[in-house]
């Protein structure tokens, strides 16, 4: 069911094309600080109108925006309990290495199990439609990559089941 | 106790250590092992003979603790080695078993380490030998006891299973429990990966094994702490064929260590998935710092590189030319040059090299003094 996963993909990357639209905008509160807005939310004329993006009720992506940054959270599937531990254990691990990835942050939205910020200072260094290309490309890769562990999961147990049962014969 | 070497180690080297020396030595150790388990090991200069003394916490305690180790565990130890190895009466106190050995008697070539090996292991032979006694009577089910009564058998302090005898097989049933919900997780994983490869057409003629979250019939009445559990139950079903000849020794192995196979697996798998990840995380990394390098890249090239970049080209080549000639020449005087003498290189280059009088910018004309 390749269709539906492209179709959602594509309506995110041109949610992100959209809203990636960041400029420099020193913090109205206090001078001489430059915050990304849509991490404070003081200001309401400087946010935009948040999108949910939903594949179905497991999977779905919410993207917050502002004048100088933008937010983006994603839940990711979870069928089973097993998927569950290796989705929360794995991007758990990425989170707290965030800073080589420079646009993740280090704690996901409550309700979401990763987030990405960027701000126009990133936008300003990587090229807009390469950034996005990396956000679709990380969604991609963190699916299959669940789905792999599993399967290897399964696959070293059944093998070490059958080493065990050997033993008896 | 949690380890899939029967022989213990500490023990093993000690005892290697008196058997190869040259001349008796003095030796009086204690051992512990995995909190519960003591050896006290004494060997005297004087004396040709050497005392190991063992206490174990036994697998079950009810009714061996009245009338010490039974004469079929005691009949296993003697097995090790007829010659070499005796049981002193009584044991010395505060121990189940003494032994005497006498390392004169062992034979001068590897057989006398595997028999060393095997003394080393006599507490693993002591708790396996309760459990293959039970195990050996699976046929002979006596109708008159009535009830089946679970048998509470601990191998690790805080992880007893019991044995349940049944007309024609013996179950035994392990009580699962694991720290954290994720090792929950990978073990129940692997328990019904365990139930669907014991279950399919070419191992039939393995213990038929279950699990389920809820604990078996058979084990009603036994008390709630031991009951309690966060990764259910796995029970495997013994039958006559899996203790005859050979195959008894390895079915008590292995169920006496299913605890550790298990929790062996569950290390062994959060180890892989840590390292998977890792992997992973380095290559979505390798793929957002190369379009921060190649984003770089682009942008000189839109502000007018193209003109820089043709310059570059043509002095590059130049320079080429220019940097081949020279090597040219040198090879060529080398050749020419067949005498070599060190430092004459640089002796000729200071003073033997003619002077340039011609100057690219002009000459300058001498004066006529007439």
């Amino acid at each position: 069911m390749a269709n539906p996963l492209k179709l959602y993909l594509t309506c995110i990357r041109n949610t992100l094309e959209a809203a990636m639209c960041l400029q420099n905008f020193p913090c109205q509160e206090v001078e001489r600080h430059n915050k990304p807005e849509v991490e404070l939310k003081t200001s309401p004329e400087l946010l935009l109108n948040p999108v949910l993006i939903c594949r179905n009720e497991a999977e779905k992506c919410l993207i917050e925006t502002s004048i100088n940054s933008l937010r983006i959270s994603l839940k990711v599937k979870q069928a089973d309990e097993l998927e569950n531990i290796l989705a929360k254990k794995f991007l758990r691990f990425l989170s707290m290495r965030a800073e080589a990835f420079q646009v993740l942050r280090r704690k996901p939205v409550q309700g979401y199990d990763i987030s990405f910020l960027i701000t126009n200072y990133h936008c300003e260094e990587m090229q807009k439609q390469k950034l996005i290309d990396f956000i679709v490309q990380f969604m991609e890769d963190i699916d299959k990559e669940i789905s792999e562990l599993k399967m290897s999961v399964s696959t070293r147990g059944r093998l070490v089941a059958s080493e065990f049962l050997k033993q008896f014969l | 106790m949690a380890t899939f070497e029967r022989a213990s180690p500490a023990l093993k080297e000690i005892l290697l250590r008196i058997y190869n020396a040259e001349k008796p030595i003095e030796v009086d150790h204690h051992l512990y092992e995995f909190g519960s388990v003591e050896y006290y090991i004494k060997s005297s200069a004087s004396e040709p003979f050497t005392y190991l003394s063992i206490s174990t916490p036994l697998l079950s305690q009810g009714v061996f603790l009245s009338y010490g180790l039974s004469p079929y565990t005691l009949q296993m130890v003697r097995d090790i080695s007829i010659d070499a190895l005796d049981i002193v009466e009584p044991p010395t106190d505060g121990y189940q078993l003494t032994l005497r050995l006498d390392f004169s008697k062992l034979p001068h070539d590897k057989e006398s380490l595997k028999i060393i090996t095997e003394v080393s292991s006599v507490q693993a032979v002591i708790l396996s030998s309760q459990l293959k006694e039970m195990l050996q009577n699976v046929n002979s089910w006596d109708i008159s006891q009535g009830m089946y009564k679970p048998i509470k058998l601990i191998y690790h302090p805080r992880e007893p299973f019991y044995v349940i005898r049944q007309p024609q097989k013996i179950v035994a049933v392990f009580p699962m429990r694991f720290k954290d919900h994720s090792d929950v997780i990978i073990a129940t994983s692997f328990f019904q990966e365990l139930m669907d490869v014991g279950s399919s057409g070419k191992w039939a003629k393995v213990p038929h094994c279950n699990w389920s979250p809820i604990p078996p019939p058979e084990l009603i009445g036994e008390p709630f702490e031991d009951l309690s559990t966060n990764g259910g139950f796995v029970s495997f079903d013994i039958s006559s064929h899996h203790v005859e000849g050979k195959r008894l020794d390895k079915t008590v192995w292995s169920l006496l260590n299913f605890y550790a196979y298990v929790k062996h697996h569950v290390k062994c798998t959060r180890g892989f998935i840590q390292r998977r990840m890792r992997r992973r995380m380095d290559s979505l990394v390798q793929v957002l710092e190369k379009s921060m390098i190649e984003e770089n890249g682009e942008i000189k090239k839109i502000k007018g590189w193209k003109k820089m970049k043709k310059w570059m080209r043509l002095t590059s080549k130049s320079k080429m030319i220019k940097r081949r000639y020279h090597d040219f020449r040198k090879k060529m005087k080398r050749i020419r040059f067949r005498i070599k003498i060190h430092g004459f290189a640089r002796f000729r280059r200071r003073w033997l090299t003619m002077p340039n009088f011609s100057s690219s910018m002009g000459y300058t004309q001498l004066k006529n003094n007439n």
